[in-house]
């Protein structure tokens, strides 16, 4: 039986070659990056020099020439440094009770009824709500931020789990019995691994939005972070370093997306793939 | 021998209660290749369900060799429709080929024959590091069955198997279906709704009526020399009367 696999995007797969593309749309992407970004900072440059007010917007020369001392100074990776570790700790803790809720809840009909109308209520309670009361629970120290960030964390991989557990096909399970396997292993060898993909979207929307309310809870209440950085620039009017930490923060999160994603790509790649109907 | 004896099966609770099956009784013989054809709606696949043991009876028995059927087991291996949802695309064709044989901690000797020699009976042994979501369709349902019959069940149950290939394959998986039964000598209990797919199968065809309250309209033994195809003399002349049966249905239920 001669039937052709059917090509899918996956790394190692070579999909079938086509008319050989020309030098230019191999490095097209890489020159439209260039191009994005150069129009990007032209145009900032030129407005704030001849438009704008530079003490309220300051052309991209001046906050780059910020930014070396802090860079020079160790200052800047101080701050980031102190915002990562609180985001990553938040993250795993949030991240991992809330993949035992979620498998709890998903498998359990009865303990998803009961416990669903309290997580329909308090997801809607975004972390920055949360700011003042784990303030005075937790105090200005670490463990507010931890506890913000799990707050955050845990909602977005909790829903997602509870999906991707509930959502295993009927037809895998019942295989799987069929196969011989006892409810503990279709639970631990078919529906786990099934609710995999929806684990880690919910992980990487969760991802986001930590770095989003890290800034806020640091902002309010911190003594070290990059929401610091930004608040003790604004309160001091130093725009050329509010804008130097704006850029930090968008860097970093950038960059703790394309890692995260790195890590699924090599460690949970077999469980990504979803296979739709023949 | 799996018999199944004046079995009802009964959803909800009266009054709303639907009379999905009754007092259907039957009786398939080892290495049988049985068909159960009738139209959507008509329980095919509830009775298939309950040959499984996925799903309780309302009224009778089920049983396989003198056995009560009271649960899934791994004598008798169902076979789904979709592939892509049976399957597990986290495994590859060979894992997945290995998965019931390492949930009966069998020896490693053992498994790797059992893994070669299914993988080869349905052509994929060349695909065997492949995952599912690179193969085509036929190949995914080649490997359902390899992985069926790797636990060496005695009875397959398919629910409408290739009712979502391509005609051509279609017809290429009746011709692979139809050698492995006859290598194998399993018996095969076939869900359809395509009369054409039954006749070029089935040793004995199920005609079932449409629901509620499905039962057998008749039992209709397939003499035609084996292998078939639909050029065979006397296929268009069972074809039509099997037509006829299936239209009297519609049309005395008004589903027509």
């Amino acid at each position: 039986m001669a039937e052709s696999s059917v090509a899918v995007r996956r790394p190692g797969i070579v999909l079938p070659a086509g008319p050989p593309r020309s030098l230019w749309s191999h490095l097209r992407p890489v020159w439209m990056i260039v191009a994005s970004l150069a129009l990007f900072f032209g145009t900032w440059q030129v407005l704030s020099s001849f438009v704008f007010n530079p003490h309220l917007i300051p052309p991209p020369t001046k906050v780059f020439a910020t930014a070396v001392p802090m860079i020079q100074s160790g200052e800047i990776f101080r701050h980031i440094g102190i915002s990562l570790v609180r985001v990553v700790i938040g993250f795993i803790a949030g991240t991992l009770l809330a993949i035992v809720f979620g498998v709890i809840m998903g498998r359990l009909k009865a303990v998803n009824e009961l416990l669903d109308p309290i997580i329909e209520f308090l997801r809607y309670l975004s972390p920055t709500a949360m700011i003042p009361i784990a303030v005075i629970w937790f105090g200005i120290g670490e463990n507010s931020k931890y506890f913000l960030i799990f707050w955050g964390t845990f909602f977005f991989v909790l829903i997602n789990t509870i999906a991707g557990v509930m959502r295993t096909p009927v037809a895998r399970q019942r295989a799987a019995e069929c196969l011989g396997a006892t409810r503990l292993q279709i639970f631990t060898k078919v529906v786990i691994p099934s609710a995999v993909p929806y684990i880690v979207t919910g992980m990487r929307v969760a991802m986001a939005s930590a770095f989003m309310s890290i800034i806020p809870a640091e902002i309010l209440a911190a003594e070290s972070g990059l929401g610091y950085l930004l608040q003790t620039s604004a309160m001091l009017v130093q725009t050329e370093r509010i804008f130097v930490a704006l850029a930090t923060i968008s860097l970093i999160g950038f960059a703790t997306d394309r890692v995260f994603r790195w890590m699924v790509e090599r460690t949970l790649h077999r469980y990504m793939a979803f296979v739709t109907s023949t | 021998m799996l018999v199944v004896d004046n079995v009802s099966k009964v959803y909800g609770e009266p009054p709303a209660a639907y009379h999905a099956l009754e007092a259907i009784s039957l009786t398939i013989a080892k290495g049988e290749f049985l068909c159960l054809l009738g139209p959507s709606g008509c329980g095919k696949t509830t009775l298939l369900n309950i040959l499984a043991g996925f799903e309780s009876v309302s009224a009778g028995t089920v049983s396989l060799d003198g056995r009560r059927v009271t649960g899934p087991g791994s004598d008798r291996v169902m076979f789904f429709q979709d592939a892509g949802s049976a399957l597990f695309p986290w495994l590859t064709v060979e894992e997945n080929v290995r998965f019931g044989l390492k949930l009966r901690r069998m020896e490693r000797a053992e498994s790797d024959r059992r893994v070669d020699h299914y993988l080869a009976m349905v052509g994929l042994a060349d695909h065997r590091a492949k995952f599912p979501s690179q193969l085509s369709g036929g190949m995914r349902q080649r490997l359902q069955i390899a992985r069926a019959l790797a636990i060496e069940p005695e009875i397959l149950l398919m629910d409408e198997p290739f009712a979502a290939l391509d005609a051509l394959t279609r017809r290429r998986m009746h011709t692979f279906l139809h050698d492995i039964w006859q290598r194998t000598g399993k018996t095969i209990v076939f869900v359809t709704h395509d009369i054409g797919e039954s006749i070029l199968l089935a040793d004995r065809i199920a005609v079932m009526s449409v629901g509620p309250r499905s039962a057998f309209r008749e039992l209709i033994e397939v003499t035609l020399p084996r292998p078939r195809d639909p050029a065979l003399a006397g296929f268009g002349e069972l074809y039509g009367r099997i037509e006829g049966l299936l239209e009297d249905d519609l049309e005395r239920t008004g589903h027509g």
